[in-house]
Order: structure tokens, then sequence, then C-alpha cells
């Protein structure tokens, strides 16, 4: 191939951080082409929880999460389309004395990393949060909490990104990726080929058979997180709840439905996505659930589903340069990826378009796998080596 | 934790008990297959052949009501367990085997959560009603056909004083003589089907001369009240507010759409039963996620199957309305094929003979549902402001407004209006919903292209909405199996 | 409390009835009949509202399916059309 790629960037995954990665890129002047195999933001940007809570981010990722929540916060003017986004209070719950602990724990490494989260006693849980049951000991409160309507991302960033002149290919599956003259070739199942000076690989769980067509490891563990909805009722809570383990996200939208996850698994794969529920699993959620918000008892359960969410093998992100592959990148694997994810991409976009990000992005080196030939072997960093020490959960 | 009820273990499940799957349950039983037969009434008939309630079984009659009877003596004699009263909520296959939940209703007092596990499965779940959308078609009063059937069938009475029955198919006729046998005045029949459409229905009418007879006694009984079948005739718009007063019909062409600039006629009437044919109930066959094809003579979408009954997934069958609509004697001998396909599949009996040339009750099903077919020239009629979704108020002018944004399949259009995201979950709108997305994504291949590419909604649990309260029972915290905690 | 008189009187004669409350009014319900049949013959036809336009909404499948008709039963949200009328069930509609 001699001509020059069509494309300044080609972005592959059209979920939350390929559709901010695209959008900010083609705001800064660059021709851009977004590549998704379904449509925009349907995998776990369109159905997770919509949570947009400090208390269940990881402590490294406070400060991303809390520039991100900013900007959800704010999504009409910079994204210009609604996603249906309710700042609120938050709580994070215990009801024993082992959570209480695991409570007072990580509230304190987060508000070190930045949350303005302070332990309260169950009374002011309760003024906080009147839909609140008798049963908590000790509740973790934050004031920068809320939620978004996830349904609605896809809706928005579509908008947003038709406007910023980006080329969408929907429903288009990428099949590989060949280094060309001039940048990288995504080929497409109909057999096009979409060439762009810079590749961002945004895959989600998808990441790891993605880097795998440029021939690098990067191993993605598939997590199948449930979730449920009731149908609408009257009003039976008002802020956002949670539990000290992270296995409990709680929250009634506008419209009356409350959406109940937590992170409990599903069955599910890459290949055929969240699959099939666990019925047990799903009414312990639901039983922790109505011991956190009783009137919850009185409605019915509407739907229940599960989304793919994926995590490295320290479970931090994985945003930057491939190494050896100049100007491929990769931004993914972000936990609790939705609520950071916006800010995450951003940064990404300020480094690709040749800025300094404001933090620093989450070079993949220490995620990176021998290449398959070695196969087998763990990544070099253990799992956890960056978790806080003494975590009474741990 | 309360103590639940354990599992009922089997070697085979079958999902609806009306003919196909009480039939199957019952050869399946008398082969000495372990057998659960699950259902939401509280005896096996399905919707056709509903048992009346006891009370009112004196009153009953007809030869449905003996049809009935002797599938309930066929499935109480050959030894299946009944589980009846039972709403079943989640299906999932996991390690060889089906895990069905339910939610067993004792009448309010004693309903709870129930499982059954089993290593084969047949959905025999039938089929559901199909309206296509008008304006004031959520007016209080204004009922599906179907449900005007079980008004008169199993609770002996009619939908109301003054009635118009409207829509496609046989059970027009079967409800206006219905309802006038129950008392009331069937002020207009509107049948979107002309006298030359069931004429070419009438070789397979011929085929089934028990039903053709049946059909032309209501018909007489209809002309004996003074009441003529309108024929390409529909419902333009049903008017009223906390109740219906009237209905607004007009002439439609060949192929459904109304005739512009006609001239409309009000007839007032206080009830207005309305359906456009009957759907495959997929939900289970979906859940599972077996391969489905879109056949718009035998309903719209149905799971993909073998003449054998067998699904595309592992020990998993259809068979009856829900695998292709065509009728309760059809889904009768689907039932035998079926249940000889699984115990072939258990070892337990020789490999099923290939099913013969369609049957004369197939042949009449399919005629049948010809006649009631979704007709995408009525759909492209809808008026802008007409309600599809009815449980979240979505329009067709916001259906239109979502394809324009970008929403090319039934799941996005759903995230984009919260269209079939209620209560219902699309069951009542989905065919209208997908129809509309198709007429607006059709090219050369035509609508019915444009359908596959629409698709269907993805298959969730609970298939119908459970109430927390009694899905969770009482429990205590320490016995909540909480996972290990996310990583700090 | 008012008394609705069933239209349908003439057929209650010759099964057993039994009284319910629909929003505090007292409902005559032919014995066996379910709760959404028993509003219809009573001419309540209405028993609910679209959540989002507030519109009034109907029984409309009669078989479970379409939830148009859900109410609160005896402080349980059901479909109606699901639920036998017994004596002395206290049915209200939902706010």
């Amino acid at each position: 191939m001699t001509a020059p790629p069509t494309y300044d960037a080609v972005v592959v995954g059209g979920g939350v951080h390929g559709c901010t990665l695209a959008l900010f890129l083609a705001r800064g002047g660059m021709r851009v082409a977004l590549i998704e195999r379904g449509p925009l933001c349907r995998e776990a940007s369109g159905v997770n929880a919509g949570t947009l809570t400090m208390q269940m981010t990881r402590v490294a990722l406070i400060p991303y999460a809390l520039r991100a929540h900013r900007m959800w916060a704010t999504a009409r003017e910079w994204l210009g389309h609604d996603v249906g986004v309710v700042v609120c209070d938050g709580l994070s719950l215990a009801f024993t004395e082992r959570e209480a602990e695991i409570l007072s724990f990580r509230a304190g490494k987060r508000r070190e990393a930045g949350a303005p989260i302070d332990l309260v006693s169950p009374a002011r849980a309760k003024a906080i949060e009147p839909g609140l049951s008798d049963h908590p000991i000790l509740a973790g409160f934050c004031p920068v909490d809320g939620y978004a309507s996830a349904y609605l991302t896809g809706l928005a960033f579509r908008r947003a990104l038709v406007e910023a002149g980006a080329t969408l290919f929907e429903n288009a599956e990428a099949t590989g990726v060949e280094p060309c003259a001039g940048g990288y070739a995504v080929r497409v199942a109909d057999g096009r080929a979409i060439a762009g000076a810079r590749l961002a690989l945004c895959g989600g769980v998808w990441l790891e058979p993605m880097c795998a067509w440029l021939g690098v490891r990067l191993p993605v563990k598939v997590l199948v997180n449930q979730l449920a909805v009731t149908e609408r009722t009257p009003p039976v809570m008002r802020s956002v709840v949670g539990v000290a383990s992270g296995l409990l996200s709680l929250k009634q939208f506008a419209n009356g439905t409350t959406v109940i996850g937590g992170g409990w698994q599903a069955v599910g794969d890459r290949d055929r996505g969240g699959f099939a529920l666990r019925p047990e699993a799903l009414i312990g959620n639901l039983r922790l659930a109505c011991h956190a918000i009783p009137a919850l008892r009185g409605a019915r359960l509407a739907r229940a589903w599960a989304g793919l969410e994926a995590e490295t093998a320290d479970a931090m992100p994985a945003v930057g340069e491939l190494p050896g592959l100049p100007e491929a990148y990769v931004c993914g694997g972000v936990h609790s990826g939705y609520t950071s994810g916006p800010y995450i991409a951003r940064l990404l976009a300020e480094r690709m378009l040749g800025g300094e990000p404001d933090l620093p992005l989450f070079p993949v080196e220490r995620l990176l796998a021998p290449a398959p030939e070695a196969a087998g072997a763990s990544p070099r960093v253990p799992a956890g080596a960056d978790a806080p020490e003494g975590d009474p959960a741990r | 934790m309360t103590a639940a009820a354990p599992p009922l273990r089997a070697e085979a499940a079958v999902i609806g008990a009306g003919p196909a799957g009480a039939t199957a349950a019952a050869v399946l039983a008398r082969a000495g297959v372990s057998t659960v037969l699950i259902d939401e009434a509280a005896a096996p008939g399905g919707r056709v052949w509903r048992a009346p309630p006891d009370v009112l079984r004196a009153r009953a009659g007809g030869p449905e009501l003996a049809e009935g009877d002797a599938l309930r003596a066929r499935v109480a004699g050959a030894g299946a367990q009944l589980l009846a009263g039972a709403v079943v909520w989640s299906v999932t296959e996991l390690g060889g085997r089906f895990r069905i939940d339910v939610m067993t209703d004792g009448g309010m007092t004693d309903h709870g959560p129930r499982v059954i596990e089993a290593r084969l499965l047949l959905v025999a779940t039938g089929a559901l009603e199909r309206v296509s959308p008008f304006p004031g078609w959520t007016t209080p009063g204004v009922i599906g056909l179907a449900a005007a059937t079980i008004l008169l069938k199993s609770q002996r009475m009619a939908p109301g004083r003054r009635l118009v029955v409207a829509g496609a198919g046989p059970l027009l006729a079967a409800v206006a003589a219905g309802a006038l046998k129950a008392g009331a005045e069937v002020v207009a029949v509107a049948d979107l089907n002309g006298a030359a459409d069931w004429a070419r229905a009438a070789p397979a009418l011929a085929g089934r001369p028990a039903l053709a007879a049946r059909g032309a006694g209501w018909v007489a009984a209809m002309l004996r009240a003074g009441v003529r079948p309108g024929f390409r005739t529909g419902v333009r718009a049903a008017h009223g507010d906390m109740r219906l007063e009237a209905v607004e019909l007009g002439p439609v062409d060949a192929e459904g759409a109304p005739v512009a600039g006609a001239p409309t006629r009000r007839v007032a009437c206080d009830a207005l039963a309305v359906g456009h044919g009957l759907a495959p109930a997929t939900e289970i066959t979906r859940l599972l996620r077996a391969a489905h094809v879109f056949d718009r003579a035998r309903g719209g979408w149905l799971p993909e199957t073998d003449d054998a009954c067998r699904t595309s997934a592992p020990r998993l069958y259809a068979a009856g309305d829900g695998a292709g609509v065509l009728g309760a004697a059809a889904a009768l001998a689907a039932g035998e094929r079926a249940a000889a396909a699984m115990l072939a599949d258990l070892g337990r009996g020789p490999a099923p003979r290939p099913a013969p040339g369609a049957s004369r009750a197939a042949r009449f099903g399919a005629a049948m549902g010809r006649l009631s077919r979704q007709r995408p020239a009525a759909t492209a009629a809808i008026a802008p402001g007409t309600v599809v979704c009815r449980c979240e108020d979505v329009t067709r002018a916001e259906i239109d407004a979502a394809f324009d944004a970008g929403a090319t399949d039934l799941n996005q259009l759903k995230h984009f209006t919260r269209c079939g995201m209620g209560p219902c979950q699309g069951r009542v709108c989905g065919d209208a919903a997908a129809e509309l997305l198709a007429l607006r994504l059709a090219g050369r291949g035509g609508v019915d292209a444009a359908r596959r590419a629409v698709g269907q909604w993805t298959g969730r649990a609970p298939l119908r909405p459970v109430p927390l309260d009694a899905l969770i029972g009482a429990f205590d915290y320490a016995d909540i199996p909480v996972p290990d905690p996310a990583p700090l | 409390m008012r008394r609705i008189a069933a239209p349908a009187a003439r057929n209650l004669s010759k099964v057993a009835r039994v009284m319910f409350t629909a929003d505090g009014d007292e409902v005559a319900a032919r014995a066996g009949a379910s709760v959404a049949a028993a509003l219809i013959a009573a001419g309540r036809p209405a028993l609910g509202r679209s959540p989002r336009d507030g519109r009034p909404r109907g029984a409309f499948c009669l078989m479970g399916v379409c939830q148009q008709c859900v109410m609160r039963i005896d402080g349980v949200r059901r479909p109606a059309c699901m639920v036998e009328a017994r004596a002395g069930m206290v049915v209200e509609s939902l706010a």
C-alpha cells in the first residue's frame, strides 16, 4: 500500500473509552474512524449500572474518577447530549463489625487519595438516606456520587461523534490489524481495510484478542457482572447505596426503576457475552439490596442481565502506547471503567494529539506476557501488587 | 435462611401444558421417563382448551371443553408430575442440565420459589396475540381477541354490552358468536380480510370439515343476530378517556392499509376486541440462545427446529404454536413428534420417523396464519402520534426518530427510547416496533430481510415480573453468599 | 362506600358471589372470576395509568402478558387478570 492512510486515527471498539477517545481526537482536528462490531455502547458501556461513585473506585484511580465525575456531571456541556446524569449523595454500608473494619480502612485510603468520604453513624446515614434499614452499624458518606442512565450512552455519543465529523463504522467487526505504510490497516469482516496513521484498541474484554492481532499478549480476565432492575415504583431511596465490600450498588432513577448491581458473577465469556444468570446469585444480590433498602421488597423484578467487564492482571488500567509499535495504543482494563472512562480516554486523546496529559497514563509494559510461543507464563507483575497494605479484606 | 422447597429433579421437563406440551409429557411419562409438566394455569389445556374454574364448570360446554378434558385425562393417567399454577421466571442451562425457576402461586398465600432440574427440556409455550397499534388502542375497554375468548370461555362473560370485534383471522367470528351467546350486542365486525381472501383459504378449510363447520356455525349465529361482517375493514381509532365510547372503522386495501380519503364510520360501543394474529412465544428459546428464523406466515420469529422439534441448542426442543403458529390440532401432532425425538435422544425409543408432509391440520393452521399475518402496509400506516409501546408510552414518531438517530436493530431501539423496556418486556409491542424499524431499513431484500436484520429482543429473565418479596423470602444476613470484596 | 351494581347481574344469579373492595368501593364478583374480569363486569375497565403520560389503562391481554392490569392486591403488585377474586380482598390501583 503506497497511498497514505485515509484517517489520522482509527479507533477499534465503540464503548465509552473508544467513543470518548474518537470524540476528542476528532475535535482535536484529526480525521477519525471508529469501528465497532455492533452498535455503539451496547456492551459493557450500555448495560452497566451507571454508578458514578468513588466508594467502589480503586484507590489509585480516585484522582481520575473525581475528574471523570465532573465530566459526567457536565456531560450536556462537553458531550452535548443527555446521559441522564444525576449527582447525589453516596453511602457505603457496613452491617457487621468486620465490614465496619473494612469500611473504615477503605474509606481512609480513598480519602487519602482525594475522595471526600466521611464515616458516619447509622442515624446520620438514615438522615441522608431515609429509605435505609436499621441494619447498618456504620456508613461511608461521600457527597460526590451519582449515576447515569447507561442505556443512553450510545445515543449521546453517537450524536456527538457525528457532529464532530468522526466516521462511524457500526456493525463492522474488525478481524485483524496489519502495519502498513504510514500506519495501521484494520481489516473488517466484509473485507474492507480501514487505515489510519494511528491506531487505538479500545476493546474492553476483547482487548486481549485485539492485541494478539499485533503479536502482543495482554491477558485480560472477563468479569461477568450481573445486574437487575425493578419496574417503576414510588420513591424508595434518593442516594446511591453500596456496601463496604463493593458487592452492592443500588440507586433509584427518576422514572422510578431501581437498578441493583454490585458485580455478582453470572455466566458468560468473550464469545457469547453474559448469556446466563445464576439464580442463586441473583437472589443473593436482591437480598443484600433489600437488607439495605427494605421498601424494595414491594417492587417487582422487571429484568436481569449481565455485562462483561475487563480486568487486567493487576486490575489497573492499560492505557498507553504498545511497546515497539509506534502510534499503536490501547485503552481499557479500567476498573469501574464507566465511571472513570471519559477522563482516562480523554487523557489518551491529549497524548495522541501531541499534548502532555494532566495525569499519568497507565503504561502497558507491566501487563505484557511473553509472546505466544512461551504461552502459559504469568505476566511480570503479580496481581494486586500495588494494592494498599493492611486492607482487612485481603 | 428459610428452607426452600427442594429442587424437583426429572429426566424431562415440559414448559406449557397446552396441546403440544401436555401430549408430549403424557407420551414421555407413559414410556417411563420421569417428566415434570409446568404451566401457569391451574390445569392443563393451554389457551384453546383451557379448563374453566370449577365453579363455572357446570355452565361450560362445547367441543373444546371435551377435547381439553380428554387431554387432562391423558396427562393424569400417564403419571407425569404436574406443576400447575407455576410461573416460570428463569431458565438456565449449565453442566448438561436445565434449571427452571418458577414462582408457584397458591392463591396469594403460599406463593414462593421452586426449582426444577431436568436433562431435556421441551418448550411448548404457545403463542402471544399480536395487536397492530392504532390511536386509542390503550383506552380501557379495548382488549385483545384472545383476551375476549378468555373472558367468554373461562370467565363466562362478555367483554361488554356493546361490542365491536375487529382484526383478522378465525377468532373474529368465534368471539362475535361467543359474545352474542353471552348476551352482548355485537355492533360491528370488522375483518381486514375480504371475501376473496377467505375464498383462497377454502381448500385448507375443506380439509378440516369439523373446524370449518364450527366456523360456519359462528358465521350463521352472527347472521341470525343481524350482524354482517364488514370485509376489508379496519379500526382507524378508538375514542374515550377513562373508558371506551366509540370505535372508528374504515375500509382497507388488499394489503391491510387504510384507504386514504375513504369515509369512516363511528360506532358507539363499550368494548372492542381486536387482534391481528398470533406470534410464537419465544421468550425461553431466546433466553437459551437457540437459533431463530423469521417466517411471517407462521407468526414471525420462531425457534429453528428440525422435523423432530429439536432446536439448535442441545437437549432443547420446541413444539406447538411456540415453534410456529399452526393451531391446536397441529400442536397435538407436534407434541407426539417432540416426545418421540426426546425418547430417541434418551436412548429409550427408535429414531423418530421423518415427519410426513404437511398434515391437514398443519395446512389448515397455515391458511389461518396467512389470513392473520402481520401486514407491513398496515404497520406503515400507523400515525406518528400513536403509542406503540404501551408500557412506556413510546410513539411511532419516537421510533422513527430513533431510527434517524442511528438505531437500526430492535435492541438499540430499546436503549434509545425505552420501547420494550417496561414490565411486558416488549411482548406486546415487539412485532410492531420491529416492523416499523424494518420498514425504514428495508432495501432491495424487502421488509422480511429487514426484519431479520432488525432482529428480536435479547431474551432476559425474569420471563414475567416477579415480586421481590416472594422471590427473596425471609433470610438471615449471614446466609447471603456475598462474594469476596472487590480489590481496593 | 359505594356499591357498584354489576351490569351482568343476571349472570350472577346462578353462581355464588364474592365481595371485595376496589379503591374503597365494594365490588361483587362471581366466584371463580379473576379480579380483572370482575372489575370489567362491574363497569370499571380503567385499572391504572401509564407511567409516562399518566393515561388510563385497562386489562388488555387477560393472560398475564401485557402487565397493563397490574394492581396492588392484598398489598402485592400482581396482574389483576391472573388473580382469582376472593371475598374480602383489598384491590388498589397503583398511584
